[in-house]
């Protein structure tokens, strides 16, 4: 009920009332910190979701655009509507607070497109778990809208060091069956009596915790890290690829 | 014979039961206890037991315990209730102000209570309740914009409603009250919205109220002086779980919430009382008689919310009346209830703070674990340790049984300028990207503090816990499992998965001579039997 309202309050403010307004930037500030620095950073500057230093949104730079975004969230991506939590008045106030320290320079990337797109296709091995646009596999998190769901430095950590910071859902479970034989996939499930795997042939698996020999799951990523098998300039061309999959026209 | 007459008369026996049930007496909820068909508190009992002497389910049968009834709110949000049950219907809080009677035998609801929350409430954690409380002909709850309501126990229609705070300035309220004498007792919420903390007794005949004691020490009251400046003013110590009551010793025993704001300790040095304490309130004039502050100068945001349970137990070869609480900060205490002195403290999962508690009840503290800017690790994890899910105490057992967080977070500060009604927290907490926390039931010998189980979650417990003659323990989890564990060894003997996540404590009663346990999860209240 609560988001109905919200919806109907944004199309009658068009305009940000706390813009400036240093108390609402540092209530703003303090929210942020609570719901937003899990994934944007403690100070906007992205982590697993995007920087939001830049002043410049996928979801549009308009104020009301980011309200929406933070009372909604943002369909086909990991971002939760906030509208059930926070007022009209209290989504403002984050407004104010990412205008207060959005405009800092988008980092320079130099790199080369075309042989990123190739080394993510042919030599990196990227395609046997990650899909992109349809293509490719289910194991790893989908990079279809990844340059809008992540920011570069996470996606750069993401690279050099997979288990920095691992997107949630993607956790390795192994499971021994009684008759000895090994099951590793990514968590689908994972719970006190159960767990539910998807293995690299994409078929599922589920277990009752008495119906096997052990059962364990490992905060570790099932890619491998690529800080050794790319050059730096392999990293910054594959960087500059993954940048660009915004959702539109990776259809191949 | 037809279904519709059926479930007709089936109605109306319950309904003429509760008629000649007649209103719920003092003696009746002093008796609670040793009635096993009810459940007509937060705790079951005064003591907060939530114990039943039921023992038609037991370790040997619960394996086939299943699904009676499961009635569907449709309400958004946590469901954290403690149902009341009394002859033939189960009367349950939701969140957003809903509240529901249900029918034992179908499920089916007889009446719909629902109070829109107002524009401007503030929150910290979701738009929860934790139960009625029952005396009379009406039953009492809370509403999120800091009110306490008595409804009709016939219709859930409004009797009067009486606002206890401003919420535009911070405060709201979530716990179930509590019935002592002729008054309604409760607590309120807000502490990370600069607020100052309560616990209010109001004349259930009217609503008036009796009497209020401040958790936060202002000018005049002995206290103070541990608040530097007028941090008192907004110095949070909500009061938002359900307290307990010994009647021999007149005594209200309630658990106090975190300093505001949570973890900048900077702008209120000293202890900051009677904040992440037990206070022990005189139950006709709410004038504290002791105190027992478990964390001075919190900036890990750990309430002291846990249910106070009341038991007896020996202590150097003496019986003593205890108060026991599994504290959010990692250690457990057993208090003599009579005079607040601690009897035993013991950590039950890795608390890096502190290295044990000293014989004066003050923690030997380690140095470097206060929140930064950049963030600082400390243990346990912001929500405990144990935090707020209902404990359990089994005299037949006499194991003490509470859930725990077990981990560690990253605890950042920030400098932040407090502003009417708005979150003052002065930061916030991140997980260990490498250490994610686990939880667990954890079952201790209350005289001892000595771990006697632990039965393994995987991630931070959600539920409270049940414990029954039956030999059991109750509780449910993250992951939309309600589960029944051997209350001897915490070993698992049955299962079920909800589909939703399990928040609130079962309970359990008797409807027509059969044991029943029911428990909300996602947004439904579920019901089971033995076929």
């Amino acid at each position: 009920m609560v988001p109905l309202v919200l919806a109907g309050s944004i199309r009658a403010q068009d305009k940000n009332p706390f813009h400036g307004n240093k108390d609402a930037i540092e209530a703003g500030r303090g929210m942020f910190r609570i719901y937003c620095s899990p994934c944007h950073g403690i100070g906007a500057e992205g982590g697993r979701g995007p920087d939001l230093t830049l002043g410049s949104y996928s979801v549009g730079n308009e104020d009301t655009a980011v309200f929406r975004v933070i009372a909604s969230g943002a369909k086909g991506t990991e971002m939760p509507g906030f509208g059930e939590r926070f007022d009209s008045d209290g989504v403002w106030r984050l407004v104010a607070y990412l205008r207060s320290v959005s405009g800092k320079p988008a980092p320079k990337l130099t790199g080369n497109r075309a042989n990123g797109e190739k080394l993510y296709w042919e030599k990196s091995g990227c395609v046997a778990c990650h899909r992109i646009g349809g293509r490719g596999s289910r194991m790893g998190p989908d990079l279809t809208l990844v340059g809008r769901q992540r920011s570069l430095a996470y996606l750069r950590e993401a690279l050099v060091d997979p288990d920095a910071s691992l997107t949630p859902g993607y956790n390795k479970v192994t499971i021994v069956t009684k008759d000895g034989s090994k099951i590793t996939g990514v968590q689908k499930g994972y719970d006190a009596f159960s767990a539910q795997v998807m293995d690299a042939q994409e078929n599922y698996h589920s277990y009752f915790r008495e119906e096997v020999r052990s059962m364990e799951r490992e905060f570790k990523s099932m890619m491998p890290g690529y800080g050794k098998s790319l050059t730096p300039r392999e990293l910054d061309d594959l960087l500059v690829y993954l940048t660009s999959l915004r959702g539109q026209g990776e259809n191949r | 014979m037809n279904r519709i007459l059926l479930s007709a008369l089936l109605a109306c026996a319950a309904w003429s039961r509760l008629e000649a049930a007649g209103p719920v007496t003092l003696k009746e909820l002093h008796e609670g206890q040793s009635d096993a068909a009810t459940w007509l508190m937060y705790g079951k009992n005064y003591a907060g037991w939530r114990y039943s002497e039921q023992t038609q389910i037991h370790t040997n049968n619960v394996a086939g315990l299943q699904p009676r009834w499961i009635y569907q709110t449709g309400v958004n949000g946590k469901f954290e209730t403690t149902p009341i049950v009394r002859d033939g219907l189960m009367f349950l809080t939701a969140p957003s102000n809903h509240a529901y009677a249900l029918d034992l035998a179908t499920g089916r609801p007889m009446w719909h209570y629902y109070k829109p929350v107002p524009a401007g409430v503030n929150l910290c954690c979701g738009q929860v309740n934790r139960g009625f409380a029952v005396l009379g002909d009406k039953l009492f709850k809370v509403n999120l914009e800091a009110t306490l309501a008595a409804v009709d126990i016939k219709t859930g229609q409004p009797v009067w409603e009486t606002s206890m705070e401003d919420p535009r300035k911070g405060y709201s309220a979530t716990s179930a009250p509590l019935i002592v004498k002729d008054m309604v007792v409760t607590g309120m919420a807000g502490a990370e919205f600069g607020t100052r903390g309560f616990i209010d007794a109001y004349d259930a005949q009217s609503g008036k109220r009796r009497w209020r004691f401040h958790t936060v020490a202002g000018p005049g009251e002995p206290g103070v002086e541990s608040w530097g400046g007028d941090s008192w003013k907004r110095g949070g110590g909500s009061t938002w779980v359900t307290g307990t009551y010994d009647a021999e010793l007149n005594l209200i025993y309630w658990g106090t919430g975190n300093p505001g704001p949570d973890f900048d300790g900077s702008v209120r040095p000293g202890d900051n009382l009677y904040t992440c304490s037990l206070v022990a309130l005189d139950a006709d004039t709410g004038k504290m008689k002791w105190h027992f502050q478990f964390t001075p100068h919190d900036v890990h945001d750990w309430d002291a919310t846990s249910d106070p349970v009341l038991l007896e137990m020996e202590h150097n070869g003496r019986k003593v009346k205890a108060v026991v609480m599994a504290n959010r900060n990692g250690f457990y205490y057993a208090l003599d209830r009579t005079n607040g002195k601690m009897l035993v403290a013991k950590a039950y999962t890795q608390a890096s703070w502190a290295d044990g508690i000293g014989a004066d009840g003050r923690p030997n503290l380690i140095a470097g674990q206060d929140p930064t800017d950049t963030g600082n690790k400390s243990c346990p994890s912001i929500g405990g340790g144990h935090n707020w899910q209902a404990t359990t105490y089994s005299p037949a057992t006499r194991l003490y049984y509470f859930t725990s967080t077990d981990g560690c977070q990253l605890y950042f500060k920030t400098a932040q300028d407090y502003v009417d009604g708005l979150w003052y927290q002065a930061s916030t907490t991140q997980g260990l990207a490498q250490e994610p926390t686990t939880g667990s039931v954890i079952a201790v010998k209350p005289a001892s503090g000595e771990i006697a189980w632990k039965f393994p979650l995987v991630g931070a417990p959600t539920s409270g816990l049940l414990s029954t003659a039956g030999g059991l323990v109750f509780g449910g989890d993250r992951e939309g499992y309600v589960f029944a564990l051997d209350a001897a060894t915490g070993k698992p003997l049955w299962r079920f998965q909800t589909g939703g996540v399990v928040i609130a404590p079962p309970i359990t009663y008797l409807f027509r001579g059969k044991q029943y346990v029911a428990v909300s999860a996602g947004a439904s209240m579920f019901t089971f039997a033995l076929p």
